[in-house]
């Protein structure tokens, strides 16, 4: 990107005040052309309503802030320009004494003047910043929602989506890292965490809202479009912070359809003699007291938690060997999901044409890096597995055989 | 128990009397106000605010390297530089260190300094409380860098939001060092701010109404409201945590009904004000540089100082701006989304009458007018994008996002230190004797300029291109690598341009060693009282009390108007100013004791986290410092050193001559 290293250049051999000018102009210049650049996290490039509705608000205030922003640095330079008296040779000469601009202290009906107009600028960005606000505050669901609501949980370092398609309490889908929605749905979530803050936020979609622990905060948030859009963790939450992506997926009604289907079923174990039967044996000595696959395990036989309520993040847990952070990542669809290891690896490569339904049959297996994963996750996204207070993150499993491994993926990807 | 003590008067000239008698016994006060040792027992304001400038100027390098870390290691994609650990440790410390440790600071050093010279005081009005902020702000601020060599530097951010900085989630005892190196910081913001309050309202020189003060005071005097009640709000806050950690309290322990939400609201009642701490003393700095180097008087003086006073105000009704993202409700964010936007008016009103100062004016760019106006403009920018966060459905986009980071240092950099950076070049020859080198100062200037554009303002791009703040690395798929390069570049610049600012004072010094410059009292033609006596400032301030009739008193004293109103000069600073010549004044001896109580503060911190045993000297060493400060010898001019006062070297006269005692204080 040549242009942007442009302005470095200019900046730097700057000696005078309309060189400088200039360079602001192209720093400026250059601030649009990259905007067009490639940046999928842009909270410019709204893809759904209540995305676009806060980014025309804010553009109407930046026009506003811009406008501010040239009359003052106007005045700063003109004035800078026009009133300047040159320094006398002698840095140490004071003014002589005859040269005196006319000493004005004050001007009330300018002061009041400049009180006022600010505070009109202000009313009048308030009253549309308001009306965003309640307008976006305002959810309305429709009669033929096909979710009643999906509850968020942020935990160290992943999100858990809890989809519930009635109103019966009971969560009908859990997955991990990825938001499948139907596009032009507005969705009602409840945002949580089992452990600490955590802020979740697709930019292309909506805001933030910070997952807190003991609080279920509402939220929403609508596919306007097919796609893939990510998203990251916006409240600092310890060490792999930096490492906890989500991805929202924009699928057609019926696609998301077939997709939840699929979700809602349980897995099957692998067929006798297979090297998937020789993982799932591999998976239930070693993976399944953290890891639940709806049909094979169940919550009973592992350490995880599975609601909010069971949370606790004191130092109650340091004798007993168990994630504070609550349940690893249900497992019964992984090989369904484009990404892995809380959304920052992506598990099929050249799929960039390939329907998000259609990964497991077309893509191609990420495997090395799903194996170096399984062999020793601390090390490819650093966790607290071995913390003195309580295993946060995954365990490293470097005693398994390279024929274990190589078993456990492929039982891994029965799991679509 | 109080022993009579023959000691010296603090002498300009320096020398040290000879005492008539020797008192035995270890709470005799200090003897010596000269040479290194000195420093160490000193009550001089001047001196204490010397201390508070290289201290900052100190951490202001440490705070820069951690900077500069942080940049190296964002200035390529997946980067490994630091390790998450580590990275955690230096963005959590760059911030801590540059509020509580850096500008804070920074600010004290100019109030100290200044703030009795411009009310015509002679000291402030409790000088042991004085030494003691300093060390004890300097015993916490050591305290808190210990933690990098004691296992791990806090690493849950300067914000420190409950639930991820208890126990279970940060196990090490960073987060200890954290809550107790703020606490000992904080007790020194509270003594102090306590200290200058009552200096500035009961000090004032004859005649200068409140409404006749420098503005510089008057900003510092709501900056130590400010302080007064926005600390104990975070004393409490880091009380609570310390509990939770140390002592399995729950406070924020959501299992036991705690609420990590209670951190947020106490941390941000006193963060936002905390933000105007930072911010208006450059307010008041930068109002004084203004008119000088304009040749004007302040445009809008009462509508200065009022703004000032609001934005004191509003300050505290904003603090929930810093959590629409919390899940408070659309209510309250409305609320705080429209306090946000209305402190706005009155900052806009602080600007407008900057500009309007100029405007007509003679504008001398000086190094410290460069870095003034340098404030107006770059603050502006700071300012602005603060309107559009106060937008709260733009901020849920915006919020923790570079943006945001871009944001706030326009505000603390481009507006506070940059104040500051010009208060030390106008100030230098009043504290020194000496001028800053003016060429120098400009190159420090531009370069600090430039490199700071080049490094926050592609930020603003960064942030709403979706670059989230406090993440150990990005990905090149990201987009963000071209501007992270422009911005690690940046920041190199701005760090040659703090070099450039410490080879400054080296060669100005040298430089005024070697070839000694009189500047004069009032080299600039300035306005207040501090040039209206010799630099550097004489240790005893002013000859003789001033007494006040104008606002710009000293101004109205060199500069009058004739018949057809032209301005003309009825006098030259060197004839009316103060030379400094007068002996005859008592001034408050030196003591041990704040430097000895405040350093056994860290040592019950050390308590606190490694072994509750140590408790045992700590405590001790604290009950006896207070002893010892309570019993020190009476500081009577009477009975303790009225005869010294008019002496010289050999001579003791007897019949002292009644001390001047306006400076005299319980401190």
């Amino acid at each position: 990107m040549t242009e942007s290293e442009l302005p470095v250049q200019s900046v730097r051999s700057m000696p005078s005040r309309s060189r400088q000018l200039r360079a602001l102009v192209a720093l400026a210049t250059v601030a649009l052309l990259s905007a067009c650049a490639d940046t999928p996290l842009d909270t410019m490039a709204p893809e759904s309503p209540i995305a676009n509705e806060i980014n025309n608000l804010f553009i109407g205030v930046g026009i506003v802030a811009i406008i501010v922003f040239v009359l003052v640095q106007g005045a700063v330079i003109y004035m800078a320009r026009r009133f300047r008296v040159d320094a006398p040779d002698d840095e140490d000469d004071v003014y002589p004494d005859e040269e005196f601009p006319a000493q004005i202290h004050g001007n009330t009906r300018l002061e009041i003047g400049w009180t006022i107009v600010p505070t009109v600028i202000m009313a009048i960005v308030g009253f549309f910043t308001l009306g965003t606000l309640f307008n976006l505050d305002d959810v309305s669901a429709s009669d033929d929602q096909q979710i009643e609501k999906v509850v968020v949980v942020g935990q160290q370092w992943w999100w858990e989506f809890q989809y519930h398609l009635d109103d019966d309490g009971v969560a009908d889908i859990v997955t991990a890292g990825e938001l499948v929605l139907p596009v032009g749905e507005e969705i009602l979530l409840e945002v949580t965490s089992r452990d600490v803050i955590h802020s979740f936020w697709v930019p292309a979609l909506n805001g933030k809202r910070d997952a807190v622990p003991g609080r279920s905060s509402p939220w929403t948030i609508e596919a306007g479009s097919v796609g893939r859009f990510p998203g990251e963790c916006t409240e600092f939450c310890g060490l792999s912070h930096a490492y906890m992506e989500k991805w929202a997926v924009g699928l057609e009604l019926a696609d998301w359809k077939t997709w939840a289907a699929n979700q809602m079923a349980d897995a099957t174990a692998p067929a006798e003699g297979t090297d998937a039967a020789a993982g799932w044996e591999v998976f239930s000595a070693q993976c399944a007291s953290c890891h639940v696959i709806n049909g094979l395990t169940s919550l009973n036989d592992t350490d995880a938690v599975d609601s909010v309520e069971l949370y606790d993040g004191a130092n109650r847990l340091i004798d007993k060997q168990t994630q504070v952070s609550g349940a690893a990542p249900n497992l019964t669809h992984i090989a369904s999901r484009s990404s892995f290891a809380g959304g920052i690896f992506e598990l099929y490569e050249n799929v960039d044409e390939v329907d998000y339904l259609d990964l497991a049959s077309a893509g191609d297996l990420n495997r090395g890096q799903l194996e170096a994963w399984i062999i020793n996750a601390p090390e490819q996204k650093a966790n607290a597995w071995d913390s003195p207070t309580g295993q946060r993150g995954m365990t490293p499993f470097e005693a398994l055989s390279d024929d274990d491994v190589d078993n456990l993926v492929a039982f891994l990807m029965t799991l679509d | 128990m109080a022993i009579t003590e023959d000691r010296p008067l603090a002498l300009e000239s320096g020398e040290v009397t000879k005492t008539n008698t020797r008192p035995l016994g270890a709470l005799t006060r200090p003897q010596s106000d000269v040479g290194w040792a000195s420093w160490f027992t000193t009550v001089d304001h001047k001196k204490i605010g010397i201390m508070y400038g290289v201290g900052s100027l100190f951490f202001f390098l440490v705070g820069g390297l951690e900077a500069l870390l942080i940049r190296i290691q964002l200035s390529q994609p997946g980067n490994n530089f630091l390790s998450e650990s580590v990275y955690n440790q230096v963005f959590t410390m760059h911030g801590v260190t540059m509020v509580f440790l850096v500008i804070m600071p920074m600010a004290a050093a100019f109030a100290n300094y200044l703030l009795p010279l411009q009310v015509g005081a002679r000291d402030v009005a409790f000088p042991r409380l004085n030494a003691f902020s300093f060390w004890c702000w300097l015993a916490g601020a050591l305290f808190l860098n210990t933690s990098w060599f004691l296992g791990g530097a806090p690493d849950g951010g300067w914000f420190a939001y409950a639930p991820n900085t208890s126990a279970t989630f940060a196990p090490g005892n960073g987060m200890d060092f954290y809550a107790i190196g703020l606490q000992i910081a904080g007790i020194a913001s509270l003594v102090s701010a306590i200290n200058l309050i009552v200096t500035v309202l009961n000090m004032r020189a004859p005649g200068m109404t409140l409404l006749k003060m420098p503005i510089f005071t008057w900003m510092m005097l709501v900056v130590q409201f400010l302080l007064l009640f926005a600390v104990p709000v975070i004393t409490i806050a880091l009380f609570l945590l310390t509990f939770d950690r140390s002592f399995d309290a729950n406070f924020f322990n959501v299992a036991e009904g705690g609420s990590p939400l209670l951190w947020q609201h106490l941390f941000w009642i006193f963060g936002h004000p905390e933000v105007y701490i930072l911010i208006l003393p450059a307010f008041g700095i930068i109002s004084e540089i203004i008119p000088t180097f304009s040749r004007k008087p302040i445009f809008g003086y009462p509508f200065m100082v009022g703004s000032g006073i609001a934005i004191g105000f509003m300050g505290w009704g904003v603090w929930a701006h810093h959590m629409f993202v919390s899940g408070l409700g659309p209510i309250s964010v409305a609320a705080f989304s429209m306090s946000t936007m209305f402190i706005a008016v009155p900052t806009g009103v602080k600007i407008l009458n900057w500009l309007a100062t100029m405007w007509g004016g003679r504008l001398r760019f000086t190094t410290a007018m460069l870095f003034s106006v340098g404030v107006i403009a770059m603050f502006t920018i700071g300012g602005l994008s603060g309107v559009t966060h106060a937008v709260a459905p733009s901020d849920t986009q915006q919020t923790d996002t570079y943006y945001i980071v871009a944001h706030f240092h326009y505000v603390i950099f481009g507006g506070a230190l940059l104040g500051m950076f010009g208060g030390f070049y106008f100030w230098w020859p009043k504290a020194f004797g000496h001028k800053l080198n003016e060429k120098w100062g400009k190159i420090n200037f531009w370069l600090m300029l430039i490199g700071f554009n080049m490094t926050f303002g592609p930020m603003h791009i960064l942030g709403l291109q979706g670059m989230a703040r406090r993440h150990h690395s990005y990905a090149e798929a990201d987009g963000f690598t071209q501007w992270n390069r422009i911005v690690s570049l940046g920041s190199f610049v701005i760090g040659i341009g703090v070099l450039i600012f410490l080879f400054n004072i080296v060669i100005s010094a040298r430089a005024a060693k070697k070839n000694p410059v009189d500047v004069g009292p009032d080299p600039w033609d300035a306005r207040s009282l501090e040039w209206s006596t010799a630099s550097p400032t004489p240790v005893h301030n002013f000859d003789s009390d001033p007494t006040v009739e104008f606002q710009d008193d000293w101004w109205h004293r060199k500069w009058g108007t004739d018949d057809d109103g032209k301005i003309v000069r009825i006098a030259h600073p060197e004839d009316i100013a103060d030379d400094g010549s007068n002996t005859n004044v008592h001034l408050p001896s030196p003591s041990y004791w704040p430097l000895v109580l405040s350093f056994s503060l860290p040592l019950i911190g050390y308590a606190i986290i490694f072994s509750l045993w140590l408790l045992v000297p700590a405590g001790i060493l604290f009950v006896l410092s207070f002893v010892g400060w309570a019993l020190e010898p009476a500081d009577d001019p009477e009975a303790a050193h009225g005869h010294h006062d008019d002496h010289d070297a050999d001579h003791h006269d007897a019949d002292g001559v009644a001390a001047t005692d306006q400076g005299a204080s319980v401190g």
